[in-house]
């Protein structure tokens, strides 16, 4: 209860922040107009919402293996059910960015516009797997396994592949910090932009929190009805 | 232990020749993949032969036909046990590692036999000569092995479910994509006459891929066969 007060607030003055205060552009690298880069505040923590959750369902599916404790499925299951919606989301906000910036919606030159996409299809190939079997546990034991093949292919994808293939990154690279890691950032856009990057990372928890107390009344309910 | 090491090959080439055996019988994955691999073919040189395509799009082309004609029959080879029953008896005949590297050889053989049809026909139909063999068959075996090692658990979880033939090629894509992007940049630099040295990046990348996914999956595979 508290939790949905907090966030409420909160994401309310992120976004009247987000639009009110100064852009975030910097000089060193402005294309198109100022108030398009206000976007940053809500592209970025979606983008790293999505890493986060993916990275989250692979320790649960590496955990889920080692235990076979269905709880552990439950958490992979949600939190790749999520990372969808993000990346979904900081796709849309990216293609946006991405037109009013460098001219185009789609890069597929650009290797975050490529990996994203990856991703999607690396989510649908899990929940179409998961619709495909009928078996509670095997449903859980296999898509455990492909999770895991899926994020070592994922690992070649966004840290080998830049190397070799002739993909290159437009996305400023010390937008954040830069490479002595400082922050680069002015200090009203450090606090606007940490303050989104936070409620983002909160939204997500709560969500994610609701989904798996649904989860374990469900599957209380159905042991009952059994 | 060498006696154990010995039975331990022995026994994987006795489930390589057993496929082997089965799929002389019935022709069944040899018929589809070949087929598939010759229509797609047809279809490429039918649309394309009139224009001159780029060296670039050829070496793309070659691995897409590959790539689809393989989706094609390789999920065969655990369909069919679990189909027929057979799984069963496998399961309690021999250990996981043997079945995994026995069917991976298989599948290696199978697309072996699939591209000894496909390069020449690929080469005289679009007109495309490899500069340099050495790379060529070089990318082509790497890929093979790769493209086998990584799929060959993908069929064994596509077998236990339903929809089987799409499943795998979805559940595929993403996995084999980084080894496509490396073994297309390496045809295309023996197709353009480049040299081992310009392909020194993708072919690392590729290696890279064959022997971690090989491992990956053979350390994966006994939670799938064994449910």
């Amino acid at each position: 209860m508290w939790w949905k007060i907090i966030i409420f607030l909160g994401m309310s003055a992120v976004i009247v922040a987000a639009f009110l205060t100064a852009s975030p552009m910097r000089a060193a690298n402005s294309l198109g107009p100022a108030d398009v880069y206000r976007i940053f505040y809500f592209h970025v923590p979606q983008a790293w919402v999505a890493s986060l959750a993916f990275v989250l369902s692979m320790i649960y599916s590496i955990r889920f293996l080692k235990t076979r404790n269905m709880e552990y499925d439950t958490k992979a299951l949600t939190a790749n059910k999520l990372g969808v919606m993000f990346a979904i989301v900081a796709m849309v906000t990216g293609s946006i960015f991405a037109k009013m910036t460098w001219g185009e919606f789609w890069n597929w030159s650009e290797i975050r516009e490529v990996s994203v996409f990856i991703l999607l299809l690396i989510y649908g190939g899990y929940f179409a797997l998961r619709s495909a079997i009928a078996d509670p546990d095997t449903r859980a034991n296999l898509s455990a396994v492909i999770s895991i093949i899926f994020a070592v292919a994922a690992l070649f994808l966004i840290f080998v592949l830049p190397r070799i293939y002739s993909v290159f990154s437009q996305h400023p690279s010390d937008s954040i910090i830069d490479k002595s890691g400082q922050i680069t950032m002015g200090p009203t856009v450090r606090i606007v932009f940490f303050s989104s990057l936070i409620m983002f990372t909160a939204l997500f928890f709560w969500i994610y929190n609701l989904s798996i107390r649904v989860a374990r009344l469900t599957a209380k309910k159905m042991l009952e009805s059994k | 232990m060498p006696t154990r090491s010995i039975s331990w090959v022995s026994k994987t080439l006795a489930v390589t020749r057993k496929d082997i055996v089965s799929e002389f019988r019935t022709r069944y994955a040899i018929n589809a993949i070949v087929m598939f691999a010759l229509v797609t073919l047809t279809v490429i040189s039918f649309s394309i032969g009139l224009l001159s395509p780029s060296k670039e799009i050829l070496s793309a082309l070659f691995w897409v036909i590959l790539f689809f004609a393989s989706m094609s029959g390789l999920a065969q080879a655990f369909i069919k046990e679990e189909e027929t029953g057979t799984a069963m008896i496998l399961r309690l005949s021999c250990e996981g590692s043997i079945v995994f590297f026995g069917k991976m050889l298989f599948n290696f053989l199978l697309l072996l036999t699939l591209s000894i049809l496909v390069v020449p026909l690929f080469i005289v139909f679009l007109k495309v000569v490899p500069t340099d063999w050495v790379l060529f068959i070089g990318a082509v075996l790497m890929g093979l092995i790769g493209l086998s090692g990584a799929t060959t658990i993908i069929a064994a979880i596509v077998s236990k479910a339903s929809v089987q033939g799409a499943l795998f090629t979805v559940l595929s894509f993403p996995v084999l994509l980084p080894l496509l992007v490396a073994v297309i940049e390496i045809t295309t630099v023996s197709f353009t006459g480049g040299t081992f040295a310009d392909a020194s990046a993708p072919l690392q990348l590729l290696v890279a891929y064959d022997v971690i996914m090989i491992t990956l999956s053979s350390m994966l595979f006994d939670f799938v066969w064994r449910l």
